[in-house]
């Protein structure tokens, strides 16, 4: 029977990887130590493992150039697609201003998706074992602005409607779904063409500096999925190419 | 160039042969440096020298010794061999002149 010590050890195991589990189990009872060395063992690996994997640019950019600046964004967009919403359903609202909040109202609920759910994919195949400093990043301000959230007529949890896609894309991106490039373009584009859109309805104009550098920092993902669509696209082609060479 | 731990690995895996695997690669450095070699700083040290293309690495056999888990069986590579070859020869010139490099050459001979 299993000693809790070992059910611990095991249990901590369950952060290593597949096959790196199985070894690394298998040296440790092999070498005959006691559960506690075999705890310290793991742990020492978890950590090192986590050490090493900051020393790539990939986990630094999906917490800090994705999900941290990210989140504060998207509560924001959440907020004005959840106040759309509740005008729409008013009943003061007249049948002429439908035809303005209705197309507008969309146009957001449409970014919101797929700013969420790009955000969320880059997220989850730049940070595979390092996406919970991600998380951590992402919750700590939807907490903080869950806390402070003072509109009577607003549940405060319409800030948090972001999360549903981009957990989507989180679980896209660990999986390493393919994508297609054609797809991504489209995607990227029409993104691109809704976000000018909603600057032009939202009485500014396009070339306002704030909306640039605020949206970039939303679009970006979506042009890096591009990218990762490209790269795959060419990589498949010259390896079909060395395969007919062969 | 190669680090002092990266070289005990890659000498050890060398010395077991097929028999290359976690353990006892662990157990070879820990009886011939006489010194507690950790299994976080072995596997770190390990995917290190795979992903230098110095190893490579593959999942062998159960044993019921290891609770029915698998090895991970590690083979050092041609171009694992070359640099633990430079490490050698980079300790033996930097040696020459060194007090005790010189009274083991005179206990030897």
């Amino acid at each position: 029977m299993m000693s809790i010590g070992w059910s611990l050890v095991e249990t901590t195991a369950q952060l290593l990887e597949g096959d790196r589990r199985e070894a690394v189990l298998g040296d440790l009872l092999e070498a005959g130590e006691n559960a506690w060395q075999a705890l310290l063992g793991v742990l020492s690996l978890v950590l090192r493992l986590n050490i090493a994997e900051w020393k790539s640019w990939r986990p630094w950019l999906a917490a800090f150039g994705v999900s941290l600046p990210a989140s504060f964004l998207l509560m924001g967009v959440s907020l004005s697609v959840s106040q759309g919403a509740q005008r729409l359903f008013s009943p003061a609202l007249e049948a002429t201003a439908l035809g303005n909040v209705l197309p507008l109202l969309l146009c957001k609920a449409i970014l919101l998706v797929g700013w969420s759910w790009s955000g969320g994919y880059v997220v989850g195949r730049l940070s595979r074992r390092t996406i919970w400093i991600s998380a951590v990043l992402c919750c700590s301000p939807c907490l903080f602005c869950l806390a402070r959230f003072r509109v009577p007529s607003q549940s405060r949890f319409c800030l948090l409607l972001f999360l549903l896609p981009a957990i989507w894309g989180v679980c896209h991106g660990l999986r390493r779904t393919r994508i297609r490039l054609a797809s991504m373009i489209v995607f990227t584009l029409t993104l691109m063409l809704l976000m000018a859109a909603s600057w032009n309805s939202g009485g500014q104009r396009w070339w306002t500096p704030r909306l640039w550098i605020l949206d970039a920092i939303l679009i970006w993902p979506a042009c890096y999925l591009v990218a990762i669509a490209w790269r795959e696209n060419h990589s498949k082609r010259q390896w079909k190419q060395q395969k007919v060479a062969i | 160039m190669l680090g002092e731990f990266e070289y005990l690995v890659i000498t050890a895996a060398a010395g077991l042969g097929d028999k290359a695997y976690g353990a006892a690669i662990r157990e070879e450095i820990e009886a011939t440096t006489r010194r507690k070699c950790s299994i976080g700083a072995l596997y770190t040290t390990i995917d290190r020298l795979e992903t230098k293309g110095l190893l490579a690495t593959w999942m062998g056999e159960a044993t019921t010794q290891r609770g029915g888990r698998s090895k991970r069986m590690v083979r050092v590579t041609a171009k694992g061999v070359q640099a633990a070859k430079s490490f050698y020869d980079a300790v033996l010139r930097v040696s020459r002149g060194a007090s005790w490099a010189t009274e083991q050459k005179g206990t030897v001979s």
